[in-house]
Formats: C-alpha cells, structure tokens, sequence
C-alpha cells in the first residue's frame, strides 16, 4: 500500500545474477548427448547422480538367449518395484529377439508395453526424467534412452474439501497429484476445447502448472499473458500456489491479490466456462483461477446448487456479514469513544453502566478482544485435532466470560468480537478474509484516533487501492467500479439460472446459453 | 465522466450554499440554484468544450502557451496551477471544517486536514481512471441516499413555506443564483480533464446531462429545505442539508440518519480533493515541463493544507470568502479567462477545427 510513497522517491534498483542452473548437469553441458557404449553411459550417470543414495542401477539381458546388455536406471523412492519388475524387465528377459537386433522403436513397438514412453539422447532430458520418477532403460549400441512411466502411487484419495464444504453440490477436491487434478477437470468438460498447457517453474523444483483453459471461450490475451508471466519467473524453487500467486499478481503491493484460489474442481469448471483460465499446480491441492473479482470471491459454489430464492438470500446474507466483519469494531470504537450521541439514551445507559470498571478505552478493549480472537483462530488451526475442544472451551470461557467479570473488557465488546468472528466465516474466499482481517485492525485503530472520520477515511483509501487493482486486465472491482449494470445479475443476488443468458462484459464470447425459461405446458381452456 | 461532475456538485454545493441562498433569495431559492444557475453552467460548458475539441490530447494549462506564445502562456498556466491549488486548499477547508463542526469537535483541523489531504494524494496518485471509478461506486449509493432521506424529510414539506412565487421580483433571485453560479461554474475542470474522457464526442452531452441532473438536484435539496425549515429559519445554519437529515424522525426508532449524510459527504469531499488535486499536478507539471505529474503531489498538498490553515483558520473567514469573494473569482476564473482564451484561439486559428477532431 505504499508503494506509492516508495516510487516517489526512485524505484527500488533490481537485483539480477546468474540464478544456479539446474543439477544434475552442469550448465556447461547441456549439450552432452548420450553415448553408444553403454559403459560409458553408465560412468556419466555415476559422475551424475553422485550422492544419489537411492538411485538403482540394474543392469539386464534383452531376450531369453540374446547377449544384448540393458541397463534400468531409477531412484528406488519413486518407482514401482512391482510395477517396473511385471511390464518391464520380466517381459523383456523372456521376449524372442527379432534378426535385426535390439532398437529402441523395436523396445517402443514390442517389448514394452507400458503405455507411455519417451526417448530422449541429451542427458539433460534422461537425467530430468529420472528425477521426475521415471525409469531410464540404456541399451548396448544405442546413443538414446527409453524412459517408462511405473511411478508409486504417493497419493491420497479425492477427499472432501477442507476450506469450501457446502451442503448441497459436488463433493469432490483437488489433492497434491497434479493428474488426478486435471482428470477432476476433465471428467466434468467432455470437450476438445479443453486445452491444457504445461509450464515448469522453479530452477530445482521444476513445479509443474498446468494452463488449463477453453478455447474460443477465453477471454481474449489471457492465456498468453500468463504464460509470459509464468515465463518471467526465475527462480530456484516454489513450492506451491501461494508462491506463484505472489509472483505472477498484477498489483505487487496489494493486500488482495486479485487470483481465486479454490481446491474444488466444480468452481474451476464454472470459472473456466465463464472464459477464464486455471493454472492446476502438482503438489498442491489449491488451484489459482485468474482473473478474479471481488464478486468471484464473495460467490460459493452452493449458490448455483440451491434454488435461486434462497441463495439471493444468501448472497445478501454474505454480503452484509461482509461488512459487519469489517465495520463492526471500529463502528463499536468509533460510537463509544467520540459519537455517543448517536446512540439510543437507554442503550447508551447500559453501555455506560457495563463499561464503568473497564479502566481501558474503547479502541485497546477491541484491539485485546479481536487479538485473542485472532490468537484462538490460529491456535485452532495449528492444534492436532484432539485438542481442538480443549481451545474451543478455554476461548469461550476464559475470553467471553472471565474477562468480563475480571473487568478487562466490557460484555458489549465482546458481543461485537463474536458477531464479527461468525460473520467472518461466512466468507468463502481465503484470501479475502484474510486481507479483512488486516483492514479490521487499521479500521480500529483509525477509529480510536478519528472516529467514523477516521474510517471513513481508511475505507476510502482501501477502496481507492481496490479500484486500482486489476486482475489480468479485469478490474477487480467490477461489476462495480467501472458499473456494469447487466452484470450485477450475479453479484448481490444470484438471478436464476435461465436470466442469465449473458457472460459478464469483456468475456469473447458473450452469449451464456438460449432462452432456457421453462415453460410448462398451460391447462387447456 | 459524469460522476465525477456529479459528485462535485454534490459534495460542497449542497452543504454550505442552502443557507446564504435562502438569505438571500428566500422562498424562491429553488429556482436560483436551478433555472437560474444553469445558463451560467452552460455558458462555462459551451467555452470549456470548445477549448477542448479545438486541443483534444491536452489540458488547458498545456495549450495556453499554444495560444498566447510562450512566456504570457506560462505565466497564465502557472496562475492557474495556482488557482487550482488554492481551490484544493479551499476545498479542504471545508471539508475539515464540516467535519469538526459535526463530528470530532475537540480534533485540531490540522489533523483532519491531513488525513483529507493523504487520501486524496493517493487517489490522485493512482489516477484519474481509479478516481473515476471510485466514484461510480460510490455515487449511486449517495444518490439513492439522498433520493430515500429528502422523501423522508419531504414528509414535512409545508407548501406555504415556497410562497409567494417571486414576491421580490425577479432580481434578488439572480442575485443568489449568480453567488452560486460559482458552483455550478465547477464544471470548468472539464478544461482540465478533457484528454481523459473516454468518449470525447460525448463530452457536450455528459456536461449537459451534469447540468440537468444537477438542476433537479439542486432544486429539489433546496425546495425540501426551505419547504420545511422555511426561509428565516435556513438562512443562519452552517449546514442545512445536515440539519434537515437531523430532523427526519420516523417512528421514533429511524433517528440520528445524518451521520449517513456525514459519511457520504466525506467520501464525495475526498474524491473531489482528489480530482482537483489531480488536475493540479498535472497543471504543475505541464507548467514546469515535468514528465510525471506524480512527483509535484506532495508537495501541493503541504501546501494545500498550510493554506487551508493560514488563509481559512476560521469559519468565519471560510464563509466570508465562499459567499463573497469566491463567486466573483470563479466569475473570472471559470467563464471570463477561458473565454477570452477561446476567442484569441479563434482569432489566431490555433488547434484543430472543432470537427476535424473526433
């Protein structure tokens, strides 16, 4: 946020260097292609995977009579031994050798039956693979090598989502295998307009994201923008989608980053039809959908699972916890520390009377109140679950009821923390809740200096930032800053399905669907 | 576009004129602030349009010296960076000002001042664009607001409180409307923000559509004043307007809605700051030749609040400058200069013909 304070004065310089390339092979021999004699090929890989504590070696004979030597090479913590031993090197021991010898399209053709395979001849590629846990088959006399997939299944199921149950829709979540979260995606678009694009990031990692996207429905540019984002990073590791997150965002300072993360595939496939694009990461069970608005964030997916009535409702309902998440203690702050006028005499009697021995002013009573609230949050999340209770009941004795009658805080206050905390879980956007939970201790703060003055001056100024966001080129207040009326069908309420026939503006293709009423047939006169 | 004129007029317009335009046109005051205000409006419209379509891609502080060669240009722009300045100076004042006479009495101004002030910076750092669109976001709000809290005050309209019609004659009315002129005469930024329209072509219709939407609300905010309060009784408040919402009482529960009213015209303040501090800059910066108007921000709004402070310390010296000298400055400043710039333009032939420039 400022930023702006920084850029007046100069920007800050860039730090460029070499960055480390990639080990095993040094950048120097990247161009290093295998050899014919598969003795010397096994002295590079030596040389390679030096300190490789778990890299095997197997060396074979092709064919039940043959004298053609083979050599599986892979990294034991990766690969199927059982696998690798039944489609592999049994068959490969038993197999009757053609006249023409051992070739690696005869091995890919008849041999092998795994279903995918490569070949590569630089060792850069063969020693990539076999990192990635693929096994590497050398042959005598030949200068490539054949690369098998046979990997250990690490994984677990599909589970339920952790951060986004609803009631009502899908149950399904990503989890940390890349392929199974791509076939999450696939099962519910039967289409070849489905498009799946792979980048590596990372020097080390080599993380793997995939773009995936509809053709002819994406917004125009955005793929390409993405992908020249993600190419720009140079970086020796990233382990997940908040890193990447951080490094491709449009407004680096911003404490909104204006990228969905979901880990529920239903949300991706709604967002991907709405024109936009995901990037699906391996190793992480969260999936960054871009662009994204403020009305994105503030949508659950059990909108579109439940009648149209009761889920403008909700909308509604989210909305205004929305704003009682944020406003509620500075409003709390600001009333009884400057504008007690505005309160009902006889409530304001009662307020009085229940603050008389809480020797604090308003603003440090909600700044304890909202700290120990934010101490329970994240000892909740950090506890093994048996001790869960044990928070449960000491956050809900000692805080609610024993620092009140110690006289710490007044019951007031605590009713207003409480109602902001429940009103903060019915945000269904990580993000968004978490940049709210920043803005409530500025807007307590600015209150307990300034009043409603105060917060009104803070949530102009937040709300400045916010219009100054873009998400990949969509403003991340839109539909309402720039106000497109037509979208706002999916914002505060959610209109029914068959209104919507039109994709919010900007998207390319701009039509959602036909006229859909249902028109049930009327009674006969 | 409109918004930001909107949200201009909306902002200090209706919450210091009432008064003085009660005093002085009494009953008719509507008319003043409406019917009569908006040929002045126009007037400044026509002129800053037409200034506009003859330099599409420039403000006006960067054709002056196009049209007065060089040195009598950058005087004239250095005036009226200045001018502008002052304005945001002035405009601070009164935002602070109503502030502490309805919010945080015991604040020294000084401090509201500055928190007005770095809000505003930051808007205008951001951009015209981001002004833009907070304020989109923000006045339809506002104007559903006053729509909901004028019908609830309206429901003490008493209609003897508007009669008789033009008892005076007509001249006291022009009177009051020519010291409002110098509000509705705000759309003279227009000079200042015309490359930045999205829709140049449009700009006629937007400033007129501004005009008409701001003689309806004028009006109406004016007539439901002195409707209930009546015209004696208006005339000595600071903020009618405020008043007014302060007096809605319904159903003994729905009380207290000024402060909506508060909160809503501190929003409008800091986005008006913010355009004018933009328009500022950017006259600064093409006076002095600098790439980025960004850098002269700071700076202008230090200066902003120290005028603020030495000029206005008072409220007594804020009103004795908006009801007396301003008008006659903004007579000058809005319609009198642009229009002798706009004649020497012609007569020189300088900038595009009006229609070769769409």
């Amino acid at each position: 946020m400022f930023h702006w304070l920084l850029n007046l004065f100069g920007r800050n310089r860039q730090a460029g260097g070499p960055l480390k390339k990639p080990y095993p092979v040094e950048p120097e021999q990247e161009d290093r292609v295998l050899s014919k004699k598969l003795d010397d090929n096994k002295q590079v890989l030596a040389e390679i995977f030096d300190h490789c504590g778990d890299l095997v070696t197997r060396e074979i004979i092709i064919g039940k009579q043959g004298s053609t030597r083979a050599l599986a090479v892979f990294l034991d913590s990766m690969v199927s031994l059982e696998t690798l031993e039944e489609t592999t090197t049994e068959p490969l021991q038993t197999i009757q050798v053609p006249p023409s010898g051992v070739t690696m399209e005869w091995l890919m053709e008849a041999a092998i039956p795994n279903a995918r395979v490569l070949i590569y001849n630089r060792w850069v590629d063969v020693a990539g693979e076999i990192t990635k846990g693929l096994v590497a088959f050398f042959v005598e006399g030949q200068d490539r090598a054949l690369l098998l997939y046979a990997p250990e299944i690490v994984d677990r199921p599909v589970m339920m989502p952790q951060t986004e149950s609803v009631a009502r829709g899908s149950l399904d979540a990503f989890n940390e295998n890349g392929r199974l979260n791509l076939a999450l995606v696939r099962k519910r678009l039967h289409t070849t307009r489905l498009a799946v694009e792979k980048v590596d990031i990372g020097e080390v990692t080599k993380c793997r994201i995939n773009i995936v996207y509809l053709k002819g429905y994406v917004y125009e540019g955005l793929v390409e923008e993405i992908k020249s984002r993600l190419h720009r990073i140079r970086i020796g590791g990233v382990l997940g989608s908040g890193q990447i997150e951080e490094l491709i965002q449009d407004a680096p300072y911003s404490p909104v980053s204006g990228i969905g993360v979901t880990e529920r595939p239903d949300r991706v496939v709604s967002a991907l039809l709405e024109g936009k694009a995901a990037l699906i990461l391996d190793n992480d069970p969260f999936t960054l959908v871009v662009p994204t608005t403020l009305t994105t964030e503030m949508q659950s997916p059990e909108d579109y699972y439940n009648r149209y009535w009761f889920a403008s409702f909700i909308r509604l309902l989210r909305w205004s916890s929305l704003m009682i998440a944020l406003f509620a203690p500075a409003f709390y702050v600001a009333v009884t520390t400057f504008h007690q006028d505005l309160i009902p005499t006889d409530f304001l009697s009662s307020i009085l009377s229940s603050h008389a021995n809480v020797p604090f002013p308003g603003m440090v009573e909600a700044l304890v109140m909202v700290m120990a609230f934010e101490v329970l949050q994240e000892a909740g999340i950090r506890l093994p679950k048996p001790f869960g209770q044990t928070i449960g009941v000491v956050g809900a004795i000692l805080i609610g009821q024993v620092a009140v009658t110690a006289g710490l805080v007044s019951p007031i206050v605590v009713l207003t923390i409480a109602m902001t905390a429940v009103a903060s879980y019915t945000l269904t956007s990580l993000n968004l809740s978490t940049g709210l939970r920043l803005l409530r201790f500025v807007l307590i703060i600015a209150a307990g200096f300034l009043g409603l003055f105060g917060v009104m001056a803070v949530f102009t100024m937040a709300t400045f930032q916010l219009c100054a966001v873009r998400s990949f080129g969509i403003p991340y207040l839109s539909p309402f800053a720039p106000m497109s009326l037509g979208d706002f069908k999916d914002t505060f309420i959610r209109a029914p399905i068959w209104a919507m026939r039109m994709r919010p503006q900007g998207y390319v293709e701009p039509v959602r669907q036909d006229l859909n009423k249902p028109r049930p047939p009327q009674p006969r006169q | 576009m409109l918004f930001i004129f909107l949200i201009f007029e909306a902002s200090s317009a209706i919450l210091y004129t009432p008064a003085r335009v009660a005093a002085l046109a009494g009953p008719d005051s509507w008319f003043a602030v409406s019917l009569g205000d908006v040929f002045y409006g126009l007037l400044v419209l026509l002129v800053a349009v037409a200034l506009g379509k003859r330099f599409p891609a420039q403000v006006f502080t960067e054709y002056l010296p196009e049209i007065l060669g060089k040195i009598p240009g950058k005087l004239l722009a250095a005036a009226y960076a200045l001018i502008i300045i002052h304005f945001g100076s002035l405009l601070l004042n009164e935002g602070s000002t109503f502030i502490q006479l309805t919010l945080l009495s015991l604040t020294p101004p000084v401090v509201l001042d500055t928190v007005l002030a770095v809000v505003a910076i930051y808007g205008a750092y951001l951009g015209i664009e981001v002004i833009a669109r907070e304020n989109g976001m923000v006045f339809p709000v506002w104007a559903l607001m006053v729509v909901l809290l004028l019908s609830l005050a309206a429901i003490d309209l008493n209609f003897s409180n508007l009669k008789p019609v033009f008892e005076n004659g007509l001249l006291p009315v022009l009177r009051a409307s020519s010291f409002h002129g110098g509000w509705r005469g705000e759309v003279f930024f227009m000079l200042m923000l015309y490359p930045y329209l999205n829709q140049k072509h449009e700009a006629l219709k937007t400033g007129l559509l501004y005009l008409g939407s701001v003689m309806i609300l004028a009006g109406t905010v004016h007539a439901v004043i002195v409707g209930v309060f009546g015209d004696l009784v208006t005339a000595p408040m600071i903020f009618p307007f405020e008043r007014l919402v302060r007096y809605i009482s319904l159903g003994n529960f729905l009380e207290r809605l000024e402060i909506v009213v508060i909160i809503f015209l501190i929003a409008a303040y800091i986005i008006k700051l913010a355009v004018v501090y933009h328009s500022a800059g950017i006259a600064v910066a093409s006076t002095l030749g600098l790439k980025n108007y960004r850098i002269t921000l700071i700076p202008i709004a230090l200066m902003a609040i120290i005028l603020s402070r030495v000029l206005y310390g008072t409220y007594l010296k804020l009103s004795n400058y908006l009801f007396h000298d301003w008008p006659i400055e903004a007579l000058i400043v809005e319609l009198a200069i642009p229009a002798l710039i706009l004649l020497i333009a012609v007569i020189r032939k300088k900038g595009g013909a009006p229609d070769a420039q769409q």
